[in-house]
């Protein structure tokens, strides 16, 4: 352009500096911090001493906590199959609806979606509570049963898949929507058969929704602690719970920092296995 | 047309918000102005009935922030964690003794505690507090059973009762590390503040197996999940388990064979605190019988208030877990310094082996 | 009408998913009119709990200053990311994918990894866990979502709109306010919308950075929740789902009307 080199500097000076400033204070230097504390010992009152063991490492690679990592991760992994199971054909046939009838799907989505997930969990122990309204329908049917769902670990998946379906319909449909009938059709004339069709045609073109959504669910879930806490009962808990357990009850913040860092590591890992550009589209 | 109609939104939308925000404004240079007119209360989860907050403004014109925690160790790692600037806060009796050896509590002035006098002698002065310097009693209680006797028919007296296979499932107790490894002590004959290395590799095993019966760990309402039929079987605070007796009779408190802890929740003032005048106005005012009375409406525990004792009716002093009859097995936790975090950490590991 | 009565089994499908999701909902929001504290009885009409909710004066000053922090957070995150987002578009930078990237970190991470961070951030150099704290934790999760709408809208622009302002003896800086920012209005729109919702409903990373003062609306519910049933929360629940569902027909309704005229 016809602006002098130093003029320019400036001006991405303005425009760069505010948030590259942010970033590093308030994303990167907290991370450094956690990887910090992670080798730090604590006194009696659970102050962090600054000084350096590998004691939280240790203790992070018992096999207790191995174990929790691995079912956080079984956790998330059956919500974000459940969500999309259940989810995918939703997302699919709300997109494929003609428009005036489709916003109205959408909303009728989009309303729990955008309401707080604690109400929406909260919702959850009226229903699965022992003398609550599941089980008084259960109880009114011709071959009375009752379950003992609340405070179970099938409550927490329920109340998990619960939360995150709408993260896994919106992606897809949004996809579905921009989805070219031509093809689909064009698959159909060849002679494919609709499953053939769908596998060949249909779920390529959604691909990038299916992305997006299964990282929107499976992301969240990993750290979730809320929801376990409210519908488990704190007895099966997940590696969110155990951090959220050390940092503000037991007062060990650096093997909190240690989960943490293992945990941010293992996401890393994660992104750098898949693409780079997933994170970039969201 | 349409460009203009978006510009409009845009504006009204910015607009919106700039109001909003200057209206703020005003609202935050008047708390900043007027810190001394706030009162930080850092208090335990169902503990402060609203009627006395309201009444303290009422009365003072100081508004009261009130934020909760469900046990001493989360309170305590709230108050470290920063320069949160709380100026009351309501730990248990150990909690009292270990804040003030690390020099973190406010001496309180004993002038503006006239009415400390109308607690009971049994109350003050003890092992925690040997002068009682730093704390005011709030509410005293025991840990005890409830027991859903219209489902549990075989009786129990004691933790070891408790804990047995055929309640596999059944069993709520308080989320509190310190607690739960005390129980364990207790079955052993061991004094629960005698924590050491030894007797922490004794009670372990004894724990372990307590674990998988735990259907619940919950110390902000574990009477939720006994109302609640989730659970037949408890460990919980005598408020709640009073509370539970005044909802049914079929929920039994009892205070086990082995003994059990007597808890002295008592406010202080944290070192940080803004406002210390404010608290102690505060701890002053909640001493008095007529606004004791008030807290043992709402929460039934044991009032060491012995002035407002005498403003309870006789179906409060009768609940069996508010007051308990005979001579049970009591005492209070001493601070045990590093050893809380061998505590905190082998419950931890054991909750997350399951 | 033409009712073709032929069996659809993505049609039952779909119904059943928002029989799903709906259910609880319905039942949380009956039970806001039950006349009885436990939850599971129906024992008759009430507005009791809406009146109380009125007056249950902790909620309502949570509800204050969720608003309040939504609003300071929104007001920022749009500033910092509209700013961002020029500067990621216009500018070519040797840093520049770095710097996107890190700017984008709280949107792939598990929240509490925010939260806990920020809390040992704060704790270390011994700033205030208060209302400042809990606005500066939004705005960081919420500026990849601002830019990423922003960046959207940028990237469908015509970038001679710029130049024509610059040829014509603008600065770059008021060919910006005067040309750019009036055409990102859209999607300074849906930014803001977002951010408020985020701002409003966040509980994990709020969790770890409030104050005594700051207490929000979702950690105020987070407390009652814990401490059992109550049927104020089904009914502050109700009127939450109740503005929700407003706000977002009014948004279909006239994205409806704009389509419509646009198409015209």
């Amino acid at each position: 352009m016809n602006l002098s080199s130093s003029k320019r500097h400036w001006i991405v000076l303005f425009w760069g500096l505010p948030m590259t400033l942010w970033g590093a204070l308030f994303i990167i230097a907290p991370m450094a911090l956690l990887l910090g504390y992670s080798f730090c010992e604590r006194d009696a009152l659970g102050q962090v001493i600054w000084s350096f063991t590998w004691e939280n490492y240790q203790r992070v690679f018992d096999p207790v906590y191995l174990n929790v990592f691995i079912r956080s991760f079984l956790f998330a992994c059956i919500t974000t199959f459940v969500c999309l199971m259940v989810g995918y054909p939703a997302a699919y046939f709300i997109a494929r609806l003609p428009k005036e009838v489709r916003n109205l799907y959408l909303l009728l989505v989009m309303i729990p979606f955008w309401t707080s997930f604690l109400i929406r969990t909260y919702a959850w122990i009226t229903l699965l509570k022992s003398e609550g309204v599941l089980n008084a329908i259960l109880g009114a049917l011709p071959f009375s049963t009752s379950l003992d769902l609340l405070y179970t670990p099938m409550a927490v998946l329920i109340g998990l898949i619960y939360t995150f379906l709408p993260f896994m319909i919106l992606p897809i449909y949004s996809c579905a929507e921009k989805l070219d009938l031509s093809l689909v059709e064009a698959g159909s004339d060849l002679g494919a058969n609709p499953f053939w069709n769908f596998i060949h045609v249909i779920l390529p073109l959604t691909w990038p929704g299916i992305g997006a959504g299964i990282l929107f669910v499976f992301v969240p879930t990993f750290g979730m602690f809320a929801v376990v806490d409210l519908l488990g009962g704190s007895q099966t808990p997940l590696i969110g719970n155990v951090i959220q357990n050390q940092f503000l009850q037991a007062r060990n913040w650096p093997f909190g920092s240690a989960l943490g860092v293992i945990l941010l590591v293992m996401f890393f890992a994660l992104y750098a296995m898949t693409h780079d550009e997933e994170v970039d589209e969201r | 047309m349409k460009e203009n109609s978006v510009k409009s939104m845009v504006w009204s939308v910015l607009l919106v918000l700039l109001v909003s925000l200057t209206g703020c404004n005003k609202k935050n240079q008047e708390s900043v102005a007027s810190t001394g007119k706030a009162l930080n209360l850092f208090a335990w989860s169902e503990y402060v009935p609203q009627k006395v907050i309201d009444g303290f403004t009422a009365e003072t014109g100081i508004k009261v922030n009130y934020e909760t925690y469900a046990s001493n160790e989360e309170m305590l790692s709230k108050l470290i964690a920063g320069a949160s600037h709380y100026d009351l806060i309501q730990p248990s009796e150990y909690m009292v003794e270990a804040l003030a050896k690390a020099g973190k509590l406010k001496p309180l002035d004993r002038e503006k505690l006239s009415n400390l006098q109308n607690i009971g002698k049994e109350y003050l002065n003890l092992g925690h507090d040997p002068e009682q310097k730093y704390s005011v009693p709030w509410m005293v209680g025991t840990v005890g059973i409830v027991v859903n006797t219209e489902k549990v028919k075989e009786p129990i007296v004691s933790f070891k009762d408790l804990f047995q296979e055929k309640y596999k499932g059944r069993i709520v107790v308080l989320n509190d590390s310190r607690e739960i490894v005390s129980w364990g002590l207790s079955t052993l004959g061991i004094n629960p503040n005698e924590v050491t290395d030894e007797n922490l590799a004794l009670v372990k095993p004894v724990i372990s197996k307590w674990f998988p019966l735990i259907k619940i760990f919950d110390s902000d309402s574990p009477k939720t999940a006994m109302l609640n039929g989730d659970v037949d079987l408890g460990i919980v605070w005598n408020g709640e388990g009073a509370k539970l007796y005044q909802e049914n009779k079929k929920f039994q408190y009892l205070l086990p064979q082995e003994g059990t802890h007597l808890f002295i929740d008592s406010l202080c003032i944290p070192m940080g605190s803004k406002n210390p005048e404010a608290a102690e106005l505060f701890m002053n005012y909640i001493l008095r019988p007529e606004v004791s009375k008030l807290i043992s409406d709402e929460f039934p525990y044991t009032n060491p208030n012995l002035e407002a004792r005498k403003l309870l009716s006789p179906e409060q002093l009768n609940n069996p877990a508010s007051y308990p009859k005979g001579n049970p097995k009591l005492g209070i936790f001493l601070d045990i310094g590093k050893k809380l975090e061998a505590i905190d950490q082998m419950v931890t590991d054991l909750k997350s082996s399951q | 009408m033409t009712l073709k009565n032929h069996f659809d089994p993505l049609k039952c499908w779909t119904w059943g998913v928002l029989l799903f999701l709906y259910f609880p909902i319905f039942v949380l929001i009956a039970y806001s009119f039950n006349d009885s504290k436990l939850n599971v009885v129906w024992k008759g009409f009430t507005f009791q709990w809406y009146h109380d909710l009125w007056r249950h004066e902790p909620l309502m000053q949570s509800a204050r200053n969720s608003l309040w922090i939504a609003s300071v957070t929104t007001f920022f995150s749009l500033i910092l990311g509209v700013g961002s987002s020029w500067f990621f578009h216009r500018y070519r930078h040797p840093f520049q994918k770095g710097l996107k990237k890190m700017i984008m970190i709280p949107l792939a991470l598990p929240e509490i990894l925010l939260g806990i961070g920020l809390l040992v951030f704060f704790a270390a150099i011994q700033f205030p866990l208060g209302f400042t704290s809990v606005i500066i934790a939004h705005i960081t999760f919420c500026l990849p979502f601002v830019i990423l709408i922003v960046l959207a809208r940028l990237s469908g622009m015509d970038p001679s709109i710029e130049e024509a302002a610059l040829d014509l003896g603008a600065t770059p800086l008021q060919a910006f306010f005067r040309v750019i920012l009036p055409y990102l209005g859209p999607a300074v729109i849906s930014s803001a919308l977002i951010t408020f919702t985020l701002s409003l409903d966040d509980f994990i990373v709020t969790y770890f950075t409030t104050g005594p003062q700051s207490q929000t609306l979702p950690i105020r519910i987070f407390g009652m929740t814990k401490v059992g049933l109550n049927p104020i929360i089904n009914a502050l629940s109700t009127i939450f789902i109740l503005v929700t569902g407003l706000i977002l027909i009014f948004i279909f309704w006239n994205k409806g009307t704009l389509n419509n005229r646009s198409d015209k």
